[in-house]
């Protein structure tokens, strides 16, 4: 599988209020990032596939992969879809 | 203060049809690096950095009108070109701190602000709130440094029903057309800058509805302080910021400041209810 990778020319981040914030430069679109959502972001390093990220986010939350899949990989076609993954 | 009272000098003289070749028409303006042009129909501001604002009177405009157009676009235009950040707000201090009331036109920024003045609660700015732009810095957010604000130094303004509803004592009538009235705030007014404690952004709610505080976080916060259209893209063009070094900017604030939904029915019977409400509010919030 190929690695998942962030496209870090298409938006800008920072973290306020414990919550990771994402803008779309290309229309100024906001993305806020709690929870479930933040631990997927911060999980794709360019280096991890899918598989490996499900694995990261399931021991993260101290559960089993097949728990987490279907909104790890619900959430990773949403930033694709936005343009701000490849992968 | 006094960076904006030397540069809002106003002297008649001539004024340029427009700026960089592009002209500017009636009820138009433009701001491009250090020069901002506005034209109305009887009469067209004209301000350089350094060289204060020139004005040139071209029909029979009421005096009021014309105050009117260079206490509002002018002003929010020479605070950009100058660097200040602007934020469509009205504001009093609070402990030390100033709180500011932002919103829709009509949402109530000034009747608010009147009202706490009422209270005891000094008044920092009305309508235009003004943010220091070195304490907007990287440097001054890794010094831990408070984003900090600096006093204005326009008139205030209500409309009469609100002056009469707050126990403003009315004054002189802004302009014939625009009906509002100067106000001398009841509890004074601040003279020195002071750190941004708390933005509130005023909504309307329903008839009856009681008074509510909704705290805002994250990418909420930032969204909001996107929302101010105006100051925003006057500020974008003067400091030729994009998205990005906006973002930054907004997101500065954010981190650093209180931020909050602020629901009231506009009903005049609950007006003081949810004053006292939220003056009570900011007293424990700002620790005076």
């Amino acid at each position: 599988m190929k690695p998942v990778t962030k496209i870090p020319e298409r938006f800008v981040e920072t973290e306020v209020d414990q919550e990771l914030v994402l803008m779309r430069l290309a229309d100024g679109d906001f993305f806020s990032l709690e929870g479930t959502a933040r631990s997927i972001w911060l999980a794709i390093d360019g280096q991890r596939d899918r598989e490996r990220i499900i694995a990261a986010v399931a021991d993260e939350f101290a559960t089993q992969p097949d728990s987490v899949r279907a909104d790890v990989t619900a959430f990773l076609d949403e930033l694709g879809e936005a343009g701000l993954i490849v992968g | 203060m006094e960076l904006m009272a030397r540069e809002m000098q106003v002297r008649p003289g001539p004024v340029p049809d427009g700026l960089d070749g592009a002209v500017v028409g009636p009820g138009q303006h433009l701001l491009i690096g250090d020069e901002f042009l506005l034209r109305e129909p009887d009469f067209a501001f004209h301000y350089r950095r350094g060289s204060g604002v020139t004005v040139a009177r071209t029909g029979a405009a009421e005096a009021g009108e014309e105050a009117l157009f260079l206490s509002g676009s002018v002003y929010a235009a020479v605070a950009c070109i100058n660097g200040l950040m602007p934020i469509h707000a009205s504001a009093v201090a609070v402990g030390g701190k100033v709180v500011a009331f932002t919103g829709q036109a009509g949402a109530g920024k000034s009747t608010l602000a009147a009202a706490l003045s009422q209270l005891g609660l000094p008044l920092f700015c009305d309508d235009t709130l003004l943010l220091a732009p070195g304490s907007l810095s990287a440097v001054a957010a890794s010094a831990g440094d408070a984003v900090t604000c600096l006093p204005g130094h326009k008139r205030m303004k209500l409309w009469p029903d609100a002056a009469e509803l707050t126990g403003s004592v009315a004054l002189d009538e802004v302009s014939a057309s625009y009906r509002k009235v100067y106000v001398t705030p009841g509890g004074g007014d601040v003279a020195k800058p002071l750190p941004l404690g708390a933005l509130l952004f005023l909504e309307v709610g329903q008839a009856g509805e009681e008074a509510r505080i909704v705290p805002l976080t994250g990418g909420e916060k930032i969204a909001r302080l996107d929302d101010d259209h105006y100051t925003r893209t006057m500020f974008d063009s003067a400091t030729r910021h994009g998205r990005h070094e906006r973002f930054v900017l907004q997101a500065r604030i954010a981190r650093e400041v209180t931020m909050a939904r602020f629901v009231r029915g506009l009903n005049r019977e609950q007006f003081w209810s949810s004053t006292h409400y939220l003056a009570e509010y900011l007293s424990a919030m700002c620790g005076s």
